[in-house]
């Protein structure tokens, strides 16, 4: 041990390190991807740079992917804004359906003039999404009831649901296909090309959450609850009505994302509307570290894997792919976070 | 010591049980061992005494394979010996009762008497484990209750689980750390008799301390630790604790008396500030904490709370700080009661806290320096106006805590974890001075500091008194109580044994309030 | 078959499923780790199941293959976790993310195809001639035996009677004091996340092999969460985590009935039985428990990282 290298463990990580940590992992992620495609007798260079021209290389791929940014940006801001009271919000793919399954109700039966039925659309998601979390959100606030498999079982629910009314009762018996509602009668009006206005409300909302978190007395308090719930009682701070407040925001825009993807992209109710954007939406929220605002470049991020995966199906390769890449860079990035809090020192002769 | 009669003393020749040469152990941006020697021999109560931080609790971490030493050696019965694991030094007849039990709580006394033992039978169910237990209580002369769960048992008796599940494995040399922090005066007495009857026939222990009166009664020598490094081994009868605690601190320092006043002192004012009247809660768990409390503090005093801990201390100074509601009774703030439990509106009329646990109640670890610093103020001018908060002026307000704290901080924005012990407690202490107008309840102030932090803590308590607040100081050392409370009231059980002014004091009623009883009964 | 016999016996075909994986989950966390990747383990043993036995016509060696590779994501999973102490959920989740995906992936080749070869009934002599109980239970396929009555026998003798099984709890209660007793902390982890995992995958090969019997994407349908729930519900005891299996094998049984007489209930809302039943048996106990609370009560040190080097 004389004059040898030592690993000590610091009490915090450098932020620095630990976004570092994260890219490491993502092209780590992405090396394995490659090599795993050559394997199957493919070439990854050229894959990849299908990609890249695909997404990037015109109108309609970049808009495509600005399609993609907009779910993943607000399940993203709903799992970070879950964090920030302490709370693990794995429901949010439950709850965007439940929004757009509110949402769909009042597009479908609701009568009145478009940017009426707009506004009732956007209320209805909102209180879909926060309705779905509201059972959890009560057990975790009074029976102290771990949140995390209460919010992801209700996923399952909310998915049989959907399916449920889109190849039921609300089911398009006009023409052949049986799986989904017709078509609602307000649209998100159109934003640039076909990305729709949940754009810019998207990257609106995740701003404005940040500067509340950051620059009002409400985001200081939820801030300290979140960080240690003993230290704002001591404070005077009402622990139980900010979790059950925060939680409810947390539902409340998972929910504005099943309307927005129902409303703007999709125009319609259907089984398997969301391509996993809950899911995906933790991913979003752990790349930024929690952070409101860093959802937006994590979301784009996603987006860019997801649309990939999309793109790649042409190639035989399935979504499913996605979702275990993504897996594999959750896993490093988790082992990334806790070596991020190691330091090697050269120790004294 | 007076029992010289019955001291073992080990034949010439005899080699020491345990010896330590040239120890060294280092930890990030800390040298908590070096150049450690230290000799044990057979029969001997060898006290370990330093400040907190001075390297004691390593040292014996090494000495029982919890740790790995970086350098040195260590000798057992004249053989050299290396500990990669704690069974190791167990086999070794090693066994060490730590600060903190290192005991199962869910689990029944037996259970963890039992615990990693290869005596244990391979089948091990319930009544086999707790026959057995009762056999060796028998044996070592130990009273225990085989079937209880440890959660249940008082610190004292869960003592006597460690000690008697280190002396089942055959220990020959038994390391205590600090064991008498958790117990009243009596329960101490009871362990040192324990104590010498143990080494009267052959064996050894290590009395790890900071307390000089009580190292100085059950020792026969000393080893001094300061900054990681052995100073001095005396023996006791050369010693007294003037020396000791200059060896100690490596200063001279005035063990002071801390209650007289200058002359701009405030002084005691006629109404108190806060009373308890006939005040009971509960705990966390609905079990009764509190009974039937009735306390008075005045401005410009400090009340005293003597007791070991656990007796309902932490739910008084949740009352009296608007944490936990009360079940029955008032509290009165300057004569006007208080309803309910409104931690913000105790706050807000001018009384503070330091709490007992600084990291579980008084700070966010996680959170920036900045974000804990103006945790008491975040919601006023300057820091916040109209519900917006200003992270400009939530630094300045951090910066100047900082300053009065007299603490050196690189990067306001680095979470509050990363500072030292002393550090955490010195910006709680001035955070709460700040708006500690009226009273201030200091739980345990020094619990984990050094010398020289303590006497700043302690100084910032008088300051304060000075300037006319009223002081409510929970403390386990007895010896910090009679030197600043001008007023003492003893806590056990939840109840208030007595309430004493500091100038006619009898030690002997204190101890005996701290263990339940009045002088009274005693002598019936 | 009258309807309580029929019903039992999906019960127990239903359950089993949901029992194998709990009890695997009952002793990861009992050692302290919470391993949110049954899910993704239960896809990774389903697909294994299918996918060797379409090779070999061996259901046993099917399970055996499935046991092999939870092992496998189970060490994985156990690396991370134990060894370098990185976040347990999120290393949960990953697993769950990796292993659902992995098998989609594979599986397409195997979408909708019954399983070639399953596991039979076989008939326990005497007992399974009981009313009742004797075809429902005591004429099952041998995994069902083994889900149900060897293996929580054998771990709960072991946890609660035996010497290793006392170390073993301390482990997940409270490590420090199991270190300082000279107990393997990160072994005892390691081996029992690893075993957790390996019968987690098995449980997936049970679905593919034994229940449905077939491959689907998504066939797994969040039973792995389910199984993890039940652990809370059963109180980290391995036959009440058998019998918890039980209860929700009932449940679905029960759905399944109202399927095929036609119930006046769309099939969707039967299919929600389980997953709502899950919310409410998580929640209500807890108010109901009070004073079991003690007696059901989670290991102390669970989620928990152990450092012992640490200042």
């Amino acid at each position: 041990m004389f004059g040898s290298l030592r690993l000590q463990r610091l009490p915090s990580a450098h932020p620095g390190i630990a976004l570092a940590a994260r890219a490491a992992a993502i092209f780590i992620a992405l090396f394995v991807a490659g090599i795993a495609i050559a394997i199957a007798g493919m070439n990854p260079i050229e894959l990849g740079g299908r990609v890249i021209s695909a997404s990037f290389g015109s109108a309609f791929g970049m808009e495509d992917l600005g399609v993609l940014v907009i779910p993943l940006i607000l399940t993203g801001l709903a799992v970070a804004v879950g964090q920030q009271i302490g709370a693990w919000n794995i429901g949010a793919e439950g709850q965007f359906y439940a929004g757009a399954f509110a949402a769909s109700a009042v597009g479908l039966f609701v009568p009145g003039p478009q940017w009426m039925i707009l506004i009732l659309m956007f209320i209805a998601g909102t209180v879909g999404g926060a309705v779905w979390i509201l059972v959890p959100t009560l057990a975790r606030a009074y029976a102290n009831v771990n949140e995390l498999i209460t919010t992801l079982l209700l996923n399952f629910v909310a998915t049989l649901l959907v399916y449920y009314v889109s190849t039921g009762p609300w089911r398009d018996r006009s023409g052949m296909a049986n799986s989904a509602t017709p078509p609602l009668s307000a649209d998100v009006p159109y934003f640039w090309g076909i990305v729709h206005w949940g754009f810019p409300i998207a990257i609106g909302l995740a701003v404005v959450v940040a500067l509340a978190l950051s620059f009002s007395k409400w985001g200081y308090e939820v801030r300290l609850v979140g960080s240690n719930p003993s230290a704002a009682k001591y404070a005077g701070i009402p622990v139980r009505k900010h979790l059950i407040t925060v939680m409810l925001l947390s539902g409340a825009i998972a929910g504005l994302a099943g309307m927005l993807e129902i409303a703007g992209t999709v125009h319609r109710l259907q089984g398997g509307i969301s391509n996993n954007f809950g899911y995906l939406g933790i991913m979003v929220a752990v790349l930024a570290r929690g952070s409101p605002l860093g959802v937006i470049f994590s979301g784009a991020l996603m987006a860019f894997i997801l649309n990939s995966g999309i793109i790649l199906q042409t190639q035989g390769l399935t979504t499913s792919v996605v979702l275990a890449i993504t897996g594999f860079i959750l896993f490093l990035t988790a082992i990334g976070d806790e070596l991020s809090y190691y330091r090697i020192t050269r120790e004294k002769a | 010591m007076n029992e010289t009669e019955n001291r073992f003393t080990p034949p010439s020749g005899t080699p020491p049980i345990v010896q330590l040469k040239g120890i060294a152990k280092y930890f990030p941006g800390v040298i908590a061992n070096e150049d450690v020697d230290l000799e044990v021999m057979p029969g001997e109560i060898h006290a370990l005494l330093g400040e907190n931080g001075a390297g004691k609790s390593t040292l014996m971490n090494i000495l029982t394979g919890i740790y790995q030493a970086d350098k040195g050696e260590i000798i057992i019965d004249g053989y050299d010996r290396e500990f990669a694991t704690p069974l190791q030094a167990i086999a070794a007849g090693i066994g060490m009762v730590h600060q903190h039990f290192k005991l199962v709580q869910a689990f029944t006394v037996a259970e963890n008497i039992h615990l990693g033992w290869d005596q244990t039978p391979k089948r091990a169910s319930r009544q086999v484990l707790e026959a057995r237990t009762a056999e060796l209580a028998k044996k070592f002369n130990l009273e225990t209750r085989p079937g209880a769960t440890v959660s249940d048992l008082s610190t004292g008796e869960q003592q006597r689980v460690e000690i008697l599940r280190v002396l089942a494995r055959q220990a020959r040399l038994l390391i205590l750390d600090e064991p008498t922090a958790v117990l009243t005066p009596a329960e101490a007495r009871e362990l040192f008799r324990a104590l010498r009857e143990f080494v009267s026939g052959g064996n050894a222990v290590i009395f790890i301390s900071h307390k000089l009166d009580e190292v100085m009664e059950i020792s026969d020598r000393i080893s001094i630790l300061r900054g990681g490094r052995k100073i001095a081994t005396r023996e006791t009868s050369e010693c007294n604790p003037h020396m000791l605690a200059n060896l100690m601190v490596g200063r001279e320092i005035v063990l002071a008396d801390m209650r007289g006043r200058g002359p701009d002192a405030a002084p005691v004012s006629e109404k108190p500030i806060l009373v308890l009247d006939k005040v009971s809660a509960a705990d966390e768990t609905g079990a009764p904490a509190l009974e039937d409390i009735s306390l008075q503090v005045h401005a410009g005093e400090i009340l005293g709370i003597a007791g070991v801990a656990g007796n309902g201390q932490r739910e008084l100074s949740q009352v009296l700080t608007g944490v936990r509601p009360v079940t029955s009774g008032q509290v009165f703030v300057d004569g006007k009661p208080m309803k309910g439990a409104n931690a913000a509106a105790f706050a807000a009329f001018g009384i503070g806290h330091i709490p007992e646990d600084r990291l579980h109640s008084g700070l966010a670890p996680a959170l920036s320096i900045t974000t804990n610093a103006v945790m008491r103020e975040y919601g006023k001018p300057p820091v916040s106006s109209g519900g917006v908060y200003n992270p400009r002026s939530a630094l300045t307000l951090a910066k100047d805590i900082a300053a009065a704290a007299d603490v050196a901080i690189p990067d306001f924005g680095m979470p509050v974890r990363n500072l030292s012990g002393g550090n955490q407690q010195r910006l709680v202490a001035r955070r709460e001075m700040r708006i500690a107008d009226r009273v201030l309840v200091a739980a345990y102030p020094s619990r984990g500091l050094d010398v020289g932090a303590i006497n700043t803590m302690l100084r910032y308590i008088v300051e304060l008194r000075d300037a006319g607040a009223g002081i409510i100081l929970i403390s386990e050392e007895l010896e910090e109580l009679l030197n600043l409370s001008d007023r003492i009231a003893v806590l056990y059980e939840g109840k208030v044994m007595g309430v004493v002014e500091n100038d006619n004091l009898d030690i002997e009623e204190i101890g005996l309030l701290m263990g339940g009883r009045t002088k009274a009964k005693e002598a019936a | 078959m009258d309807i309580l016999t029929g019903l039992l016996t999906t019960a127990f075909l239903a359950g089993g499923v949901l029992a194998l994986a709990a009890l695997g989950e009952v002793l990861a966390e009992r050692v302290g780790v919470v391993n949110l990747g049954v899910e993704g383990l239960m896809a990774m043993g389903a697909i294994t199941g299918i996918a060797t036995v379409t090779s070999v016509p061996s259901p046993m060696l099917g399970f055996l293959a499935a046991l092999v590779v939870g092992a496998l994501f189970g060490m994985l999973f156990a690396s991370a976790t134990v060894l370098l102490r990185a976040n347990q959920v999120l290393c949960g989740l990953a697993l769950t993310l990796m292993g659902t995906g992995l098998a989609s992936t594979i599986g397409r080749n195997y979408s909708g195809m019954p399983a070639p070869v399953t596991f039979e009934p076989v008939q326990i002599p005497l007992l399974s001639q009981i009313p009742v109980l004797g075809p429902a239970f005591f004429s099952q396929n041998i995994l069902v035996y083994l889900i149900y009555l060897v293996l929580p026998i054998f771990f709960s003798y072991l946890m609660f009677s035996t010497r290793h099984g006392l170390n073993m709890r301390a482990v997940g209660e409270n490590p420090a004091a199991a270190d300082a007793a000279g107990i393997p902390v990160n072994l005892m982890r390691f081996s029992y996340v690893t075993i957790g995992s390996a019968l987690a995958a098995g449980a997936g090969a049970y679905l593919t092999l034994a229940f449905v019997p077939s491959w689907s994407d998504g066939v797994v349908a969040g039973r792995g969460w389910i199984a993890v729930a039940l652990v809370i519900f059963a109180g980290y005891r391995p036959i009440m985590a058998a019998l918890s299996g039980l209860l929700f094998g009932l449940i679905t049984a029960l759905g399944f009935i109202g399927q095929a007489r036609g119930w006046p209930v769309a099939p969707a809302f039967l299919s929600m039985l389980p997953y709502l039943g899950t919310v409410a048996f998580i929640i209500v106990p807890v108010l109901a428990w009070q004073k079991m609370r003690r007696a059901m009560a989670a290991p102390a040190a669970l989620a928990v990282p152990y450092f012992r080097d640490m200042r």
